[in-house]
């Protein structure tokens, strides 16, 4: 469903994604692992059709992602991206005016269980809750493809079960659900394939429970082989 | 479009607001010198509004234009860009809702600021009585430079027009620009002053154009009609341009 | 039951899959879930455990090839009323509580009729209390 070819991107002389091939099928939560600067993010704002690669290609559908692809795919980005003069109720009538598959219901249905207020102001909201109201707002879509950058960055403890709870009610056959995340306990559990990239490569992409039953290793175990010597190496 | 022009105005809505209230103190601090008028006061409260509000006229509109390359420039290089181009909406939407909002603005606040204007002058010569006859000294004096010369409503309005297309075409050379500066000269040596170079020269280019296009010896209505046709053919170009490189090169 | 709430802190070296079916064949062995019971579709299990749907889908294959669920067509999947099934399904289980809890004895230099005496004190002990 989504697939990227050969895909590069650079900034200068950095090389932020370097000729990664992949395809992701709907039907499969993949959590995208790396440490900060690995590429996840740029290979992710690539897909939701903000960035132009350098090289290679990105399609939905077999069609290069674009105008047309985003009313499909659903992108959330790390960091807070909402003009300064939204209250929440403003970014959901923002989602609904511009995205067709965008439930009002839904929305207000996730504000309840993340204790958010339609009157609140998104200027003065705490870093969590405006992760929070980032999910809520984002997964209030019924879209092909969710991509989520980092959903449990800034989130508390306590709430990270509705976050995940949020994220896996949308996990059906006919949607691909996209995670990306440096705390690889988050989402060991309700992803079913790791993407493991390292320094804009990809270096493999496995079957969670295949790899726990195969080679008795867990998501985290394999996070630690493939850069644990790296930060050695850098440090 | 519709939700994207919704979004433009909101946007831009503070920077209005503030025009907006200005014109509204100077407004009334003229209204109040022209009540002081018969009293036989030192009136300096209406040398300062009418200078103040001539000055807001020319500032509220040059501000309004530059708050829309503002608002774009942070469409591009700021997070909240993202809110912008992830909707399923193309650069030609996008930056037709922006170009309209503008266009739309700047007619409008000519507009308002020419009826205020008009409706000022009147107000004065009324409670000048006798005064008002300098206005009929004044043209007569340009009458007698350039027989061509009609101090008219007409006129101004030419000149309004006129005023009002350049700048137009102006703020929409300065869209390209700063596309070209955000897509394509993005991190490069020399990006601010390439950026500034390319719009003086494509600004200079519409001044050419202006002048080459107006035969020698025009009357002044054709003069003012032919230089404001071409300002807003320029706008349409440079919107067409500003477009293709956004979407074909922008990354956000 | 409110979601999340059973996530289980998983041993991430095994797979889920094995951990959830292994929780609810206690469950039904135990009795807190009844012959004939109707179990969560696999949608509210992975919800209620926090764990991928296609996880959870799992884990309903495996018990039902076990046959301790059967899956109706469009109705769900229910616990079986074959008491045999699950009587056999707690002889297992406790088959391989004890075979651990030797290996654990023996790591630690206990034969089984050390560890029968163990037991035996423990009960008195707890008969005492």
């Amino acid at each position: 469903m989504l697939k990227s070819k050969d895909l590069t991107k650079r900034f200068g002389s950095l090389v932020a994604v370097d000729g990664v091939t992949l395809e992701m099928e709907p039907g499969h939560v993949y959590a995208m692992l790396g440490p900060n600067g690995s590429g996840k993010t740029t290979w992710m704002k690539i897909a939701a059709g903000l960035m132009k690669p350098t090289s290679g290609t990105m399609t939905f559908m077999n069609e290069p992602v674009g105008v047309s692809s985003r009313a499909q795919v659903a992108y959330m980005s790390t960091e807070p991206y909402f003009y300064a003069w939204m209250t929440v109720k403003d970014v959901g009538q923002y989602y609904a005016d511009f995205f067709r598959d965008f439930s009002m219901e839904k929305f207000e249905s996730n504000l309840k269980t993340m204790e958010l207020e339609k009157t609140m102001k998104t200027k003065s909201l705490s870093s969590g809750m405006a992760a929070k109201l980032k999910i809520a707002v984002t997964m209030a879509r019924d879209a092909r493809v969710y991509m989520l950058d980092e959903p449990f960055n800034g989130i508390d403890l306590l709430a990270r079960d509705e976050i995940r709870a949020c994220i896996l009610r949308e996990a059906t056959d006919d949607k691909l659900l996209i995670l990306s995340s440096h705390l690889v306990e988050e989402v060991e559990a309700i992803a079913d394939w790791s993407v493991f990239i390292r320094k804009g490569k990809l270096v493999e992409m496995r079957d969670n429970e295949e790899m726990r039953q195969t080679d008795h290793v867990s998501v985290a175990d394999r996070y630690r082989e493939i850069y644990g010597h790296m930060e050695v190496q850098e440090a | 479009m519709m939700p994207l022009l919704k979004y433009e105005i909101r946007k831009t809505w503070s920077t209005k607001l503030m025009v907006l209230g200005i014109v509204a103190v100077e407004e009334l601090a003229f209204l109040c010198s022209l009540y002081l008028m018969g009293q036989n006061v030192d009136n300096w409260l209406m040398a300062l509004s009418t200078s103040l509000l001539v000055m807001t006229t020319i500032g509220g509109i040059l501000f309004i234009g530059i708050s829309s390359v503002v608002t774009l420039h942070r469409d591009m290089n700021t997070k909240q860009g993202y809110m912008l181009y992830m909707t399923p909406r193309n650069s030609y939407q996008i930056l037709g809702a922006k170009m309209m909002e503008n266009g739309l603005s700047i007619v409008l606040a000519g507009a308002f600021f020419f009826a205020l204007g008009t409706l000022d002058i009147t107000l004065l010569f009324g409670r000048m009585g006798e005064l008002g006859k300098l206005w009929e000294f004044v043209t007569d004096i340009l009458r007698q430079i350039n027989s061509d010369l009609e101090l008219s409503a007409e006129m101004m309005m030419y000149l309004v027009a006129n005023a009002l297309a350049s700048w137009l075409a102006t703020v929409s050379v300065a869209y390209l620009a700063d596309i070209i500066s955000s897509a394509l000269l993005n991190g490069k040596k020399f990006n601010g002053i390439l950026t500034f170079v390319l719009f003086i020269l494509l600004t200079a280019l519409l001044s050419w154009l202006q002048r080459s296009l107006v035969p020698a010896g025009s009357p002044f209505t054709t003069l003012a009609l032919i230089d404001t046709a071409v300002a807003l053919a320029y706008s349409v170009v440079m919107y067409v341009l500003s477009a293709l490189v956004m979407e074909k090169y922008l990354s956000v | 039951m409110h979601e999340g709430d059973e996530a289980l802190n998983f041993d991430p070296m095994i797979p889920i899959w094995a951990q959830v079916a292994d929780t609810i064949q206690k469950q039904i062995v135990s009795g807190s879930i009844h012959p004939g019971d109707k179990l969560p579709g696999g949608r509210d299990l992975a919800l209620t455990y926090s764990i991928n749907p296609n996880t959870a889908a799992r884990i309903y294959q495996e018990l039902e090839r076990k046959g301790i669920c059967i899956t109706r067509r469009g109705m769900g999947t229910y616990v079986t009323e074959d008491g045999e099934k699950i009587a056999q399904l707690r002889r297992e289980m406790a088959e391989n509580a004890v075979r651990s809890f030797l290996e654990e004895m023996s790591g630690l230099g206990l034969d089984w009729h050390d560890a029968v005496k163990m037991i035996e004190e423990e009960e008195d002990n707890l008969a005492e209390k």
